[in-house]
């Protein structure tokens, strides 16, 4: 499928039956909490049925700032896995999960939500499942189950599993592609848009021949509103120009009372120490040593 | 702060350790280089600087010097240069090479210009160093990170060489 990301992930409404390709774990979880974070705030009841199971999806919603306990405590969030849920036994049925969903659209208006986000992984597809030849057929359901509710469903796609043919053929059932704002994408460096908390993600080398989308995504940042992080997590190697970038945008943004957190591994973070961000009132540098 | 540190007294089995024979021994990387290999030439300074016995940290610094200086022959000489690695008397050596015209650079500013640099100091952007000025500032960090640095323009083109020293473990 060729998504064109036209739709952020913090533009969706009521109703909308969205597909969201990512490429890594990490884009997913981001993109998931963003989606997830946006609906505890609008008051909806939020499910993710994921591979990930419960735990890992607990640790990495609240890793991203989610008050995950609260709201599965208050019955406003559950994360779960998908059998018993979409699968039975590890078989799917069209039918039987198209009413899984109705059910669950039906429930949520009984608990007195104003509505239902569900984000589903659909990583399940890949296994051998029996019945997953109808997984388009699941994908028209679901358009019709939604028509006329306050639900909507984020189904979640990894772009380098999944074949073409198979994301071609459930594409058209969808009402918006989302994807995160990617700036730079290659073999050795990935610069795209964070949005769970919002700021900018980079990983992988990091030099100055990336000096125009990074220049890019900064300006963009620097638009976007409230605290900001600059996530070089997976950043191994980032050179003096496009630290010095970042350092500057850095400076800009906390000058204009905003907080900075510049996060990334102790060597990167040595780069921005040579420069003085460790004293700059309003720009947190967090040295991620995991 | 003084290379004092980086300079084991008493230490012949050092150059042993760095795989190399001494300043004037064959070096244990020789590479050349073009915009298109800045990152093979990372790699390739990151694992001959481990096997050297640097840490982390230093390797990083190390890598950063290789990639500024040769950064610099790509950007502001001829486009293309050879870096070699190589070392000896407790040092770990990072020289860069090309044939370009010597173009008059900025200086290499750092502490290690004059006397040696031990850790890269943090303190230097408060104190009206040129970290703003968009050329040069890649030789201002490798004047910060390396103990050494030596500019030598000749007729035939530019040679830096910047020297780390290789701290017992």
């Amino acid at each position: 499928m060729t998504a064109d990301a036209s739709t952020q992930v913090t533009e969706l409404t009521a109703d909308d039956h969205a597909c969201l390709t990512f490429g890594e774990a990490e884009e997913l979880f981001d993109l998931t909490a963003a989606f997830v974070r946006d609906g505890l705030a609008a008051g909806l009841k939020v499910m993710w049925l994921s591979d990930a199971g419960p735990g890992i999806a607990v640790k990495e919603l609240t890793r991203r700032g989610i008050a995950v306990e609260p709201a599965m405590a208050a019955g406003q969030l559950a994360a779960d896995g998908c059998e018993g849920r979409l699968l039975s036994g590890q078989a799917f049925s069209a039918d039987a999960a198209v009413g899984w969903l109705s059910g669950q659209v039906a429930a949520s208006r009984e608990q007195g939500f104003r509505g239902l986000r569900i984000a589903v992984d659909m990583g399940w597809a890949l296994r051998p499942v029996t019945g997953v030849e109808e997984l388009p057929r699941f994908e028209e359901g679901i358009a019709a189950a939604l028509a006329g509710t306050t639900a909507s469903v984020l189904c979640q796609y990894d772009r380098e599993r999944f074949d073409p043919v198979t994301l071609a053929s459930v594409a058209g059932f969808h009402t918006r592609s989302v994807a995160a704002a990617t700036y730079y994408a290659d073999a050795v460096l990935r610069i795209c848009r964070q949005y769970a908390p919002p700021g900018v993600r980079i990983a992988g080398e990091l030099d100055y021949q990336a000096e125009e989308p990074l220049a890019r995504a900064l300006a963009e940042a620097v638009r976007l509103e409230g605290d900001l992080v600059v996530n070089m997590e997976g950043l191994a190697f980032i050179d003096a120009r496009c630290t010095l970038m970042i350092a500057d945008a850095a400076r800009t943004m906390a000058a204009s009372a905003r907080m900075v957190t510049l996060r990334c591994p102790p060597e990167v973070a040595s780069g921005f120490v040579r420069l003085g961000m460790a004293g700059v009132p309003g720009v947190r540098l967090v040295t991620a040593d995991e | 702060m003084s290379d004092q540190g980086y300079r084991p007294a008493g230490q012949p089995g050092r150059a042993e350790a760095g795989r190399g024979a001494g300043p004037a021994g064959p070096p244990s990387l020789d590479q050349n280089f073009d915009a298109g290999s800045l990152y093979a030439l990372r790699a390739a300074v990151a694992a001959h600087a481990a096997a050297a016995g640097l840490s982390p940290q230093r390797v990083y610094d190390v890598v950063v010097t290789a990639h500024e200086l040769a950064a610099n022959s790509v950007v502001h000489g001829p486009g293309h240069g050879r870096l070699r690695l190589w070392a000896g008397d407790g040092f770990l050596y990072c020289q860069v090479s090309d044939d370009g015209p010597a173009e008059p650079e900025p200086a290499v500013t750092g502490n290690a210009a004059e006397t040696g640099n031990a850790a890269g100091a943090g303190d230097a952007a408060g104190a009206g160093m040129p970290w703003h000025a968009e050329h040069g500032h890649g030789l201002w960090v490798v004047g910060q990170v390396a103990d050494k640095v030596s500019v030598d323009h000749g007729r035939a083109g530019t040679t830096v060489t910047a020297s780390f020293g290789i701290t017992p473990s």
